[in-house]
């Protein structure tokens, strides 16, 4: 998954980065409102953290210009400003949930995976296909309660696709989806990556659980098929 | 006790004893003239009926050519009292008991007032020549009859009473009139005060909003106490607006600041580290925990700049001096490192020194905000160039090459927290607070701060500052000696 966060306060704009990243979270910033409008508006994220106060264009301005370019990323918004009349008035204006500062690293982390579950249409932080278990809070998978000794990376991969089931995922998709712009990313690295993870699922007797269809991407089936 | 005015009662009260008086007073012309008019008309009355008298009195054709009074047909006013007497003595007629009034010998007419039995009388002597026979050879036998001729004075004071009476009743009618006149058309008068007292009442802490009402406004006395009002109110709502936009600005600032510290230390307990990260982490937040103080720090210096003066006019302590070349000179020592990073040569020009009634502390503070502005305004390489003279004040200025402010900036630059960027973005450095901190130090000095734009680019801070009076004198003299 990837979050943007458009946040002038370099310092905190820095501990969100290190905090989202090591959840494992890709994390893509921007220190000001211009230049976080633009990357909001590329649509490749899953979330957005969005502070109020910004140079070059205000907050309210980025969210009210994405939510007219038809854009449904689930937005957070981080302030330090009092008065309930401007959180209702965000709501209103298409944000999903807000935090004020000082505000727990923690809850932040959170609300951020609870917006991003939402918004892919699931509640429970444990994501079950067929006879596979992913809890995104503990980040482990388990096959027929088996655990698998899963990297970050094959983790995310798994849990991007388990939540797009049946459908088909281009190399280029997970790779907007997994990775931010901090990342040397070639599409090889993904395919690696795939093969070690079907691997790893793999039950000897059954189809693999990921497709790969050639040219066009990956797809998790949700059925078994015994052969 | 609390005493009240009552501004409707005093106008009422007021005008009711003036139309009394005058009321008063009209009575009284207006008694004296009936009396006048009243007692013409009774002595007219008097006189007619002596003539009447006189005219009764009659040859009585007896041989001694005597006089008789005949009555028959003579009208005489009721209660009269009268005689009439020849030249001898003799009475011809008489009615009640007339006094014997001295008589004068001269024919002229004489009124007398008199009691007569309990009742006031206004006597008439009348003195006529009746001559009988006036055809005889002789000429005819002359008598002189004295009549007196009295009735009872007391109508005349009746008809007087009358028309007192008259007036006051209508006196009484008039200022009843008034009263209720007067009540209702000084509550009406009066109306545009009390809109406006409803209009003031509906101010509150949250809702500054006054508009006068017309009615206020229109009504040449109140017009200037509504100015009054709404200037007040302006002037107050702008004071108000100043600080709650200041406990906002600060909020802000320090949530930021708690927040980045948090999250500091939320992001190194989020799991185990090893001991350099643990080292690096730490320093980091130190850092951020550093700036959260110098916030709060510039924050406390501000609010004690700001009600120091009161406390000083009110202890009559003096203020501290110090040197202010030797000050800047501090200042540029302290800003040293800055300068050199970004290749800023600073030129300080100074011909004379100046005792500046600041402490030294404070003063410190004024000269490095100011040449930390500057600097950190000014691109890198160029010139920063502090220039002091000193007249009947002393005057700093600082000139740096950066790119000026705009003129919409230089309204605020002096304000709490502004940083020249509506979205207030801190990565210019400083917290915003540095230039107020300036102006409070000059102002509480006496002085004043100012920036402007040079015309070959950049801005010109001008600071002006009282001096100590003995010692432009002192260098004075020292000039003298000099020579």
């Amino acid at each position: 998954m990837r979050v943007l966060l458009i946040e002038d306060e370099q310092r905190l704009a820095e501990n969100i980065v290190a905090a989202l990243r090591e959840t494992g979270l890709a994390v893509d910033y921007a220190l000001d409102g211009e230049a976080g409008s633009h990357l909001a508006e590329q649509g490749v994220y899953d979330a957005i953290v969005l502070d109020l106060m910004l140079p070059g264009k205000s907050g309210q301005r980025v969210l009210r210009d994405l939510r007219r370019e038809k854009i449904h990323t689930p937005v957070l918004i981080l302030t330090a400003q009092e008065g309930k009349e401007s959180i209702v008035s965000l709501l209103n204006a298409g944000a999903d949930d807000y935090l004020s500062k000082p505000f727990d690293l923690g809850e932040l982390l959170a609300r951020i995976k609870a917006l991003i579950r939402r918004a892919k249409g699931v509640s429970n932080p444990i994501l079950m296909v067929s006879d596979v278990e992913l809890n995104t809070v503990q980040q482990t998978v388990r096959r027929r309660g088996q655990l698998l000794d899963l990297s970050p990376t094959e983790y995310r991969i798994l849990e991007y696709l388990i939540h797009r089931p049946r459908a088909i995922v281009s190399k280029q998709e997970l790779l907007e989806h997994l990775y931010d712009f901090d990342w040397e990313h070639h599409s090889n690295v993904i395919e690696a990556h795939v093969s070690n993870l079907r691997r790893k699922l793999n039950i000897a007797g059954t189809e693999p659980l990921i497709e790969t269809l050639r040219h066009r991407g990956y797809r998790l089936r949700d059925e078994i098929a015994v052969l | 006790m609390r005493k009240s005015l009552s501004i409707t009662r005093r106008l009422t009260v007021t005008v009711l004893a003036l139309e009394f008086l005058s009321a008063m007073a009209l009575i009284g012309a207006i008694t004296i003239h009936e009396w006048h008019v009243q007692l013409k008309a009774f002595d007219s009355s008097l006189e007619a009926s002596a003539e009447s008298l006189m005219g009764a009195v009659q040859d009585a054709e007896d041989e001694g050519d005597n006089v008789m009074l005949d009555m028959r047909g003579v009208h005489l006013g009721k209660n009269a009292i009268f005689r009439v007497k020849d030249e001898r003595g003799r009475v011809l007629g008489s009615a009640g008991e007339p006094p014997s009034l001295e008589l004068p010998s001269s024919s002229e007419h004489v009124f007398h007032n008199m009691d007569i039995s309990g009742r006031s009388y206004r006597f008439f002597v009348l003195h006529g020549l009746r001559i009988v026979d006036p055809g005889e050879p002789n000429g005819g036998t002359p008598h002189s009859i004295t009549i007196i001729y009295g009735t009872p004075i007391g109508h005349v004071w009746h008809e007087v009473i009358e028309s007192i009476r008259f007036f006051a009743i209508a006196t009484a009618v008039l200022l009843g009139v008034t009263a209720l006149i007067m009540a209702w058309s000084v509550r009406a008068v009066l109306s545009p005060v009390n809109e406006l007292a409803r209009e003031a009442e509906r101010i509150t802490a949250r809702d500054w909003h006054f508009d006068a009402p017309r009615s206020a406004k229109e009504t040449v006395e109140l017009r200037p106490l509504a100015a009054a009002l709404e200037a007040a109110l302006a002037r107050l709502q702008g004071s108000f607006d100043q600080q709650r936009r200041f406990t906002n600005d600060a909020a802000h600032e320090l949530k930021t600041d708690v927040a980045i510290v948090k999250s500091s230390l939320q992001l190194l307990s989020m799991r185990k580290r090893t001991v350099e990260e643990y080292g690096q982490g730490l320093a980091l937040s130190l850092d951020d925990f550093t700036r959260l103080e110098m916030t709060v720090q510039k924050m406390l210096t501000l609010a004690r700049l700001e009600q120091q003066p009161i406390e000083n006019s009110r202890s009559g302590t003096e203020f501290q001096y110090c040197s202010l070349r030797d000050v800047i000179e501090d200042a540029i020592h302290q800003s040293k490192p800055l300068a050199e990073l970004k290749a800023i040569s600073v030129v300080f020009e100074c011909v004379a020194d100046a005792k500046v009634p600041i402490d030294n502390r404070d003063a410190l503070l004024l000269c490095s905000n100011i040449l930390l502005n500057a600097l950190q305004h000014s691109p890198n390489g160029t010139t920063v160039r502090i220039a002091m003279t000193v007249n009947e004040e002393a005057w700093l200025t600082v000139e740096d090459q950066g790119e000026g402010v705009s003129d919409e900036d230089r309204a605020h630059v002096f304000e709490p927290f502004y940083r020249g960027d509506p979205s207030r973005s801190r990565r210019s450095g400083g917290t915003g607070l540095g230039l107020s901190i300036c102006k409070a130090i000059c102002e509480r000095a006496g002085g004043s701060i100012e920036i402007e734009n040079r015309v070959v680019g950049g801005a010109l801070v001008t600071v002006k500052l009282p001096v100590k009076p003995s010692v432009s004198i002192r260098s004075s003299s020292a000039l003298l000696k000099a020579q």
